[in-house]
């Protein structure tokens, strides 16, 4: 039993009115509405219309069944494509955020000048879509794979790098200094003392980037930047959903396979 | 200010060291000398400045005022390549051992010669066969010699602390510092990493400065007692002679 008798009366601790729970469940609950109300408004939500579009759904997935296997070879290669521009495009990703994820964390940076510039280069790269890279290079190298690699590349950099330079920046500085105090120049520290560290992170970091890149170069395609994307857009224009349907259970399983594998390797590493 | 001169032997001497931090005082005139082959405690509550005393001599931390001589070195005068070969001269442990964990006890003890190993070496990772055999007896000196190839994430924190001794042998540091080093171990492995420091400075006439929160081990494992409190020495005697008086003085509210 807690005996009270003799209690102090305690005032409660102040809050700020908007910490009062009433008032933070209104003020909440409007801004919700707000920002839903607007969005509903911006993207033409009509139930209605998706209703109407069922039928035109269903009777294009009759038409898909069975799927068309007579192009697999083909669709295969492709499929290979797609791997393989995520492989290239990631290895041209590692080459620029090696020197970039150096000078863009804090703690090992050997110019605290170029950090921020560098990052924000980091964060443009980041901020524009391989989709729209892919775009770009097309206008500019021609039709075909090289043009998707290279959207991938540097998509890919803004994003290793950025996660690289946290990955370093979480390092306990302990070992670092401890190192640099017995007389190691700045190379050998970071050599010696942080890479054995944080490799089997930044590893980590690169398959998932690729796992990524390859679910971003199956759409690369679709401007025409190679890949299995290539054919999806070509049966979608042909409207042939029988062979639509054997693109997307490929894209599922190479999808799906390589996610597995990665996630496998990245399990081993740590 | 005396006017100070560099000690003959290798040993530490600091001169008037004072610090401060905004219009806090966290050293105030620190004077005391470090034979070689002198273990010295520095005895003190946390927040007596103990920590800033250690920063101030690696020169992480600049001084206000005063002197501090490392052999031949006088540290604030230093600056750039001298500097670091100061440094190189300086082994120091740490509470948190400060290893890299994911590298073997070995190649943690090998990092004590990155100093001298040409920097390409260091990229792939060769060390030459002297500075290899260095490491594996320093290994062997601290009793961790059959944990050669393992992790130093495996080790129990003595062991770990041991590596770090090894490292500082292998450096063949002419001073250690020791800030805290058995603050996170059980009193057994605290007592063993305490002797060994202790044993290391005799053999190998290393000035030895280690700081400690514990009455006991201070007395027990080193040659001086120095009592400090809120920046400044309040007692500076030989480990007998370190009473019930001192240890009052030292850490009474």
């Amino acid at each position: 039993m807690i005996e009270d008798k003799a209690a102090i009366v305690y005032p409660d601790p102040a809050r700020s009115w908007i910490a009062v729970a009433p008032v933070r469940f209104v003020v909440t609950l409007s801004l919700l509405i707000l920002v839903y109300g607007f969005s509903l408004y911006f993207v033409d939500f009509d139930v209605g219309r998706l209703w109407g579009g069922l039928p035109r759904l269903a009777h294009w997935a009759a038409k898909a069944w069975p799927p068309d296997l007579r192009e697999l070879d083909i669709l295969g290669e492709r499929a290979m494509e797609t791997v393989a521009m995520a492989i290239i495009g990631t290895t041209i990703g590692i080459v620029i955020a090696v020197p970039c994820c150096i000078l863009a964390a804090q703690n090992i940076t050997p110019s605290a000048l170029l950090y921020t510039p560098v990052r924000w280069f980091l964060n443009i790269l980041r901020g524009i879509d391989s989709f729209v890279f892919a775009l770009l290079f097309v206008a500019a190298v021609g039709l075909g794979p090289f043009a998707g690699v290279l959207g991938v590349g540097l998509h890919s950099a803004g994003s290793i790098a950025k996660l690289w330079s946290e990955a370093i920046e979480a390092v306990e500085p302990g070992p670092l200094e401890a190192a640099a105090l017995t007389g190691a120049n700045w190379l050998k520290v970071i050599r010696y003392a942080l890479l054995p560290d944080v490799l089997p992170n930044l590893t980590s970091i690169v398959l998932y980037v690729w796992e990524f890149n390859v679910r971003a170069s199956t759409v690369l395609g679709l401007v025409g930047a190679g890949g299995i994307g290539q054919e999806l857009k070509n049966s979608v224009d042909l409207l042939d959903f029988s062979r639509l349907f054997t693109i997307i259970l490929i894209i599922l399983a190479m999808v799906t396979l390589i996610d597995q594998f990665s996630a496998w390797l990245r399990r081993r590493l740590v | 200010m005396i006017a100070a001169t560099p000690p003959n032997d290798p040993a530490i001497r600091i001169v008037g060291l004072s610090k401060r931090f905004g219009d806090r005082i966290v050293l105030d005139d620190v004077s005391f000398d470090v034979a070689a082959g002198e273990v010295v405690a520095i005895l003190g509550a946390s927040g007596a400045g103990k920590t800033t005393l250690f920063r101030c001599l690696t020169r992480l931390a600049s001084s206000d005022d005063g002197q501090i001589f490392l052999g031949e070195h006088a540290m604030q005068s230093l600056g750039g390549r001298e500097l670091s070969l100061a440094r190189s001269e300086i082994g120091l442990i740490f509470q948190q051992f400060n290893l890299i964990r994911r590298l073997s006890a070995l190649d943690n003890v090998l990092a004590g010669r990155l100093g001298d190993v040409s920097t390409w070496r260091v990229m792939i990772r060769r060390f030459p066969h002297r500075d290899r055999q260095l490491a594996l007896a320093a290994l062997d000196r601290v009793g961790m010699l059959s944990y050669a190839l393992q992790r130093a994430d495996s080790l129990s924190g003595g062991q770990q602390q041991r590596v770090a001794i090894a490292r500082a042998l292998a450096q063949r540091s002419r001073f250690v510092l020791a800030d805290e080093p058995v603050a996170s171990l059980d009193p057994e492995s605290a007592k063993s990493v305490l002797s060994i420091l202790r044993d290391i400075a005799r053999e190998r006439m290393i000035a030895v400065l280690v700081s400690l929160h514990q009455v006991e081990f201070a007395t027990q494992f080193a040659d001086r007692v120095i009592g400090l409190r809120a920046g400044r020495m309040i007692s500076d005697r030989p480990a007998a002679q370190f009473g019930e008086i001192d240890h009052r003085m030292i850490f009474a509210g």
